[in-house]
């Protein structure tokens, strides 16, 4: 394969099982939810502090902020097990997955102290803040802006698409602290918004599935104190770029069509029509091999590789997949639905927008994996 | 891959690189069969891996060899490496001592013509170029009938990248049969072997053809520009890669497991032959005009790459049968079946 993208075998310890079984029993205890076909589909901060108290939280963060030092690899385990089950995970996920580690490598000793074991304990909830209403792909042209004041920093603008920022307590939000200049990367900021400061509006948005997930976050002369200023100022864009890696290459890139294939499986039988068996092994031959393949990422990040080409690449592939599995499903449908296959399919269809939208659209990624076979 | 399959790819590599050029594969298509690239790979035991040194085989693994063929679809060798490979493998599992040349094992239809026995196997891969021959009789499948070339009558054919496909027929009155035990090898089992061997040889064309139309678009200019800087040439070209990726790791599945175990050929098979597809057609869309060419040895690849997306089962076969071994294993989730395969 090309330089610079690299697949390599990995698996996962045999030892992780034991984790593993432990993630499965703890979710059959506490399964009351209808399982969730996408991973944004489900919230409840009952159920975070509750698989907090098993240590699932930041399990790979230090010790001195209560983390348990665990591997990637076993935290691969956990969140794919999660998925699996259709947990609810929305409001712990982005704090886990980008936040904590951002926090990690770029944040203040004392941001660290501060931060970090709230989310630990399930009890600190955080949201992405990018997008803008006139940026998406283009995130280099955000206007949410700061002027310096004495001890911190006045915020204005807004955020967009911002996923259970109604239900979460900060935002790692990318703001322009200088002017645009010729270096267009330059000039940007990350902060922590607290979304209950005074000046902060969350207005919901409805999706076309009826659900209000999403939102738009109104900043108007909030006061940012400059301890909430994640790493150095102005490096924003670097900082943005590192947390994409985490972003792209877990399993929630082509486990959210899941639940769809799954009850597939369960409504037939060796019996069923010989098409509908081919479906099934088609679609379960692509999960095995992107899985494989999310594994490798995974033990890249765990010797502190960042593979990013590797990561768009999965997503990309992920993503593809997860819109094949529903519209492939619903052609080859058992004359009788059970009821838990229909609810699926309703929701992955439904859901299926965004997958190719969110984390960076088809497009982008697509690009970057163009960039890794060295075209631009 | 471990460090001995690194030197093995490595060695393989070296010597198709320096020797299995455009204009060789275009001689054996032409009927000039490559003798000398044979030997040189003989000699350096690349054509005997994965049986054991006292059998005359060179050491290793079966997936020591998918790491020779890997190398030898991206060079679209044009010899029965496969073929030899998987006859080693057979002879090996059957304590047989391995001969020096070309083998193929085969299955073959008993029949009678006038009062002899027959057997015939139809669309043989490198028929003619293999030393010997080892028959399986379809209808007693614990026997193996080896057969020199010269005890064979062949109808002459070829597959779609030009490579010969023959049918093959022994009369038992003209030779002389030797029977040997298959022990645990049958015809599923070959076709498994075979399976495995095609996976990788498509996941090596599907790299050096990837490699190669990224190389053109970076080269060919249009509206003064590589075309390879046009968003709608990258966007198909990132779609290509994400293909040869997924079959490279299925394929290194097959390379690094101690046993070739039937669930994982399924995967690879179903999966990398559902991507010959999609890669060969975006590579001839950005070659344009001259990728359709005989002149150009892009065809090299997406030729054999539409012959051996169908041998040994097409990838619908092996999504069937996925399917079925998934379903057979009823007591398991879907979930624990697929955390299970690692």
């Amino acid at each position: 394969m090309f330089q610079g993208m690299n697949f390599a075998p990995a698996k996962l310890p045999g030892e992780l099982e034991a984790l593993r079984h432990e993630v499965r029993d703890f979710l059959s205890a506490e399964r009351d939810w209808q399982p969730n076909s996408d991973f944004n589909a489900g919230a409840s901060p009952e159920f975070s502090q509750r698989f907090a108290a098993k240590g699932w939280i930041g399990m790979t963060w230090p010790k001195a902020y209560g983390g348990a030092e665990k591997t990637f690899l076993e935290r691969y385990v956990v969140t794919e097990e999660l998925l699996a089950a259709g947990a609810p995970v929305g409001c712990h996920w982005i704090a886990d997955r980008q936040s904590g580690p951002l926090l990690l490598k770029f944040g203040t000793e004392e941001q660290k102290q501060r931060f970090l074991p709230p989310i630990i304990a399930g009890e600190s909830f955080y949201s992405i803040g990018m997008s803008e209403p006139d940026t998406g792909s283009d995130l280099a042209s955000i206007r949410t802006s700061a002027e310096k004041v004495d001890g911190g920093w006045r915020l204005n603008g807004s955020k967009i698409w911002t996923s259970n920022a109604h239900l979460n307590h900060y935002m790692v939000t990318l703001v322009r602290t200088a002017p645009p200049s010729d270096n267009r990367h330059a000039g940007m900021s990350q902060f922590i918004v607290p979304i209950d400061a005074e000046g902060v509006t969350v207005r919901g948005i409805e999706n076309l599935a009826g659900e209000q997930d999403f939102n738009q976050i109104f900043f108007d002369d909030v006061f940012i104190a400059d301890d909430q200023v994640v790493g150095e100022p102005g490096n924003g864009w670097a900082q943005v770029m590192s947390e994409l890696a985490y972003e792209r290459s877990g399993p929630e890139r082509f486990l959210s069509a899941f639940r769809v294939l799954a009850e597939f499986g369960k409504s037939l039988t060796l019996d069923s029509s010989e098409e509908m068996i081919r479906l099934y092994g088609r679609l379960s031959a692509h999960l095995v091999v992107l899985r494989r393949m999310s594994i490798s990422v995974a033990s890249l990040l765990e010797s502190g590789v960042m593979p990013d080409t590797e990561a768009a690449l999965i997503k990309e592939l992920g993503n593809s997949y997860e819109r094949l599995v529903p519209e492939m499903v619903r052609l080859h449908l058992p004359g009788e639905v059970p009821k838990a296959l229909a609810d699926a399919l309703q929701e992955c269809i439904l859901h299926a927008p965004s997958f190719t939208l969110r984390g960076g659209t088809r497009e982008i990624l697509r690009g970057m994996i163009a960039r890794g076979l060295g075209l631009r | 891959m471990n460090d001995d399959q690194r030197l093995i790819a490595d060695t393989t590599e070296r010597m198709l690189e320096a020797h299995c050029t455009n204009q060789l594969i275009d001689q054996a298509e032409k009927g000039v069969y490559p003798t000398k690239l044979w030997e040189l790979l003989e000699s350096n035991g690349l054509t005997s891996l994965g049986a054991d040194t006292s059998l005359g085989g060179g050491g290793g693994s079966f997936g020591d060899a998918l790491v020779v063929l890997r190398q030898a679809g991206r060079f679209a060798v044009p010899l029965p490496l496969a073929e030899t490979l998987v006859a080693t493998q057979v002879l090996g599992e059957c304590g047989i001592q391995v001969q020096k040349g070309a083998a193929l094992v085969v299955g073959a239809e008993p029949g009678s013509s006038g009062d002899s026995l027959t057997w015939t196997a139809r669309a043989a891969a490198f028929g003619r170029h293999c030393e010997t021959v080892y028959f399986f009789d379809e209808q007693s499948p614990d026997q193996l009938h080896r057969f020199s070339q010269a005890e064979i009558t062949r109808t002459e054919g070829e597959d779609l990248a030009g490579c010969a496909r023959d049918d093959l027929r022994v009369k038992a009155v003209d030779a002389e049969i030797e029977v040997i035990k298959a022990g645990s090898f049958d015809l599923a089992r070959l076709k498994l072997f075979g399976a495995a061997t095609r996976a990788v040889m498509m996941a090596g064309a599907l790299e050096a053809a990837l490699e190669a139309t990224v190389g053109y678009a970076l080269e060919r200019k249009q509206f003064g520009k590589p075309i390879g800087k046009f968003q709608a040439i990258q966007q198909q070209l990132a779609v290509f890669s994400t293909q040869v990726a997924a079959s490279t790791r299925a394929a290194e599945t097959l390379m690094v497991s101690e046993e070739l175990l039937e669930i994982d050929v399924a995967i690879a098979k179903a999966r990398i032959g559902e991507a010959a597809g999609i890669g060969a057609e975006i590579a001839h869309q950005v070659f344009g005009a001259i990728g359709y060419t005989k002149e150009h040895g892009l065809n090299h690849l997406t030729r054999r790459l539409w012959v051996w997306r169908d041998e040994y089962g097409h990838e619908g076969f092996w999504q069937a049968h996925l399917g079925h071994l998934l379903l057979a294993n009823s007591n398991a989730s879907l979930w624990h079946q697929v955390t299970e395969l690692g």
